[in-house]
């Protein structure tokens, strides 16, 4: 892993082309990346975004902005595609993502129509910080298990299989409750479905555990990531503590456990608290249990971090954060995932920026977007290669 | 949109032939264009055969009905594999669906009977276990006494749902198997979860 704070002496450009087609409001784009950092400059609602969001797909396979594939395709067509030419260690490869307005998606990599589209997540990763995520420090929990989840599939790829199937797992549990509910306000003689339950209770411990698991040990990754980052950048003068907040309460020492005997612990424990809830369950009719109620806690110097300070304090600690997470992805993944700034820069103090851009350097490969090229520090402008957007077209 | 297609092509065909298109367009996997080809292949077609293909289709709706024993797709009251005495009697394998019952029998490594669920477990489509064969299979153990239930039903979450239910309520009266499948996905060893990587070490066989 790269030091700390040391700046690796060569920059690698890792995602070096791209190519977009009917996506958002571009018709037809080629984007050559020339230099560690590019600047997209251009007035608002010209693309700037949409590109970036083209780089998220091809990294996540989802974006921020919307979860409806129709969005991403532009006005009066019924495809759109982007492409990656992408460098990495294990060799150089393409990865083609086609999204349509009505239909599924495919995915493409070196030339080989992947069956299984998530075996194409970590071909590029990338860390992206947007205005929007000042939401996780003042949003619902849900918004930061969001984050995690994405999070946690870049680190371990096959997590995005594992939450699939516990998702699935809880929503034929929900309507099994649901329906169970609905015979029992409606007076119906109640059909004898505890036996059916007891295993649907079986198989959300079962895919539960395993997302509980994987949260953890992200999150033991991250913690000390944050809190160093933070204190860089708040001048070591408060403490970020993140905490992973499981929805069923787990003892401690479980986390001491050899790998299989915690996974079995875990899963007692959460089946034991879906016994607990089961009167109750059954009268609501919806799953209270299970890591789909999980919590991540921010907290500065002990106190939570949403009643916490200024809109300047909260953006430090969302700074922090990302760094955080971009170091992570780097330890485990061997390799620096992309930065994508979205316009986030001009909300950031000067002092701040140059924490960021210093912690950047010429480590990771960074794209920015911005409405004007003041706000940039002169050193930073004459290493990045610049470039101009407008109305759906890269102009200069 | 569709509803402007079907106006269109309304236009274009006379009534009988966008009737039939319009049939054939709800056979799965056929879309408007193929559903268009094989209207005008038939179309071209002698009459005699038309006739056949039109009495094959209503032979097997009337006569093809459900084997009394295993619910397999039968013309007789006992399926082919029920009324064979040569096959043991005393081993079942239960499968969710005719299709997949056939996929074993092509294997032809399977000497036992069948016990086919028509389904699997999923409340969100309102199918519970009594809306499949599982009373009559849960008789036929006690009556026919069998040795072993192998469970050979597809991994998905709604399969797995169902092994598992079935071999809780089966195990009291005779053995239960269940047919190995691969780690799910990734084939990666290094990411499997330990749980599903014990599992799949569970349910190994051993090497021929
Ligand atoms: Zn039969």
């Amino acid at each position: 892993m790269v030091g700390f704070f040391s700046i690796a002496p060569v920059a690698v450009v890792y995602l070096q082309r791209l190519h977009l087609r009917q996506f958002r409001n571009y018709a037809e784009q080629w984007v050559e990346f020339v230099a560690p950092k590019t600047i997209l400059v251009g007035d608002n609602a010209q693309g700037k975004s949409n590109l970036l969001e083209a780089v998220e797909l091809l990294a996540t396979l989802r974006s921020h902005r919307t979860s409806r594939d129709g969005d991403l395709v532009r006005s009066a067509q019924d495809c759109a595609q982007i492409t990656g030419w992408i460098d990495r260690a294990a060799g150089p490869l393409e990865l083609s993502l086609s999204l349509r307005r009505v239909g599924r998606r495919t995915l493409v990599r070196s030339g080989e129509t992947l069956r299984r589209q998530l075996d194409g997540l970590g071909s590029l990763n990338a860390v992206e910080f947007s205005s929007l995520d000042l939401d996780l420090v003042r949003g619902g929990p849900e918004q930061r298990r969001r984050w995690l989840d994405g999070l946690v599939m870049q680190l371990e790829p096959i997590y995005a299989h594992l939450l699939r199937q516990y998702e699935r797992v809880l929503r034929q549990r929900n309507a099994l409750l649901r329906d169970w509910a609905k015979q029992r306000r409606q007076g119906q003689a109640l059909s004898d479905r505890a036996a059916e339950l007891a295993i649907w209770d079986a198989q959300l411990a079962a895919t539960g555990t395993r997302l509980i698991r994987r949260r953890a040990r992200a999150i033991a990754r991250l913690a000390p990531l944050a809190s160093r980052w933070h204190g860089a950048i708040s001048g070591r003068v408060e403490t970020l503590t993140l905490t992973y907040a499981p929805n069923v309460a787990i003892a401690p020492d479980v986390w001491q456990l050899p790998a299989l005997e915690e996974a079995r612990a875990i899963e007692a424990t959460l089946l034991a608290q879906i016994r607990d809830q089961a009167e109750i369950e059954q009268y609501q009719g919806t799953s209270l249990v299970g890591p789909h109620r999980d919590e991540v806690t921010l907290a500065v110097d002990d106190a939570p971090a949403k009643q916490y300070g200024s809109q300047g304090q909260q953006r430090t600690l969302v700074l922090a954060l990302k760094l955080a997470e971009l170091c992570a992805i780097e330890a485990v993944v061997g390799e620096p995932p992309l930065l994508l700034l979205d316009d986030v820069l001009a909300e950031l103090d000067l002092a701040r920026q140059n924490q960021l851009l210093g912690a950047i350097a010429d480590r990771f490969q960074t794209i920015v977007t911005t409405t004007h090229l003041g706000a940039f520090d002169a050193r930073w402008l004459d290493s990045a290669q610049v470039l101009t957007v407008r109305s759906g077209e890269i102009v200069a | 949109m569709l509803y402007a297609a079907q106006r269109r092509r309304c236009a274009v065909y006379t009534r009988p032939l966008a009737r039939l298109i319009e049939q054939l367009q709800r056979l799965p996997g056929i879309g408007p264009k193929s559903a268009q080809r094989l209207a005008l292949y038939l179309l071209n077609r002698p009459e005699a055969e038309i006739q056949t293909l039109a009495q094959a289709l209503l032979d097997a709706k009337q006569q093809v009905g459900h084997c009394q024993v295993c619910y397999h797709l039968s013309a007789e009251p006992v399926c082919e594999v029920c009324s064979n005495p040569n096959r043991d009697q005393q081993t079942i394998c239960v499968v969710a669906d005719s299709r997949d019952l056939i996929a074993i029998e092509r294997t032809r490594e399977y000497r036992g009977r069948y016990h086919v669920l028509g389904g699997v477990i999923s409340p969100m489509d309102g199918i519970g276990p009594e809306s499949l064969t599982i009373q009559p299979l849960v008789q036929r153990v006690h009556r026919e006494k069998t040795h072993e239930v192998i469970l050979a039903i597809g991994p998905s979450i709604e399969g797995e749902t169902t092994t598992l239910y079935l071999s809780q309520l089966l195990k009291p009266f005779t053995k239960v198997t269940r047919i190995a499948f691969g780690l799910p996905v990734g084939g990666e060893l290094e990411y499997a979860d330990e749980v599903t990587l014990a599992k799949a070490l569970e349910g190994r066989r051993e090497v021929e």
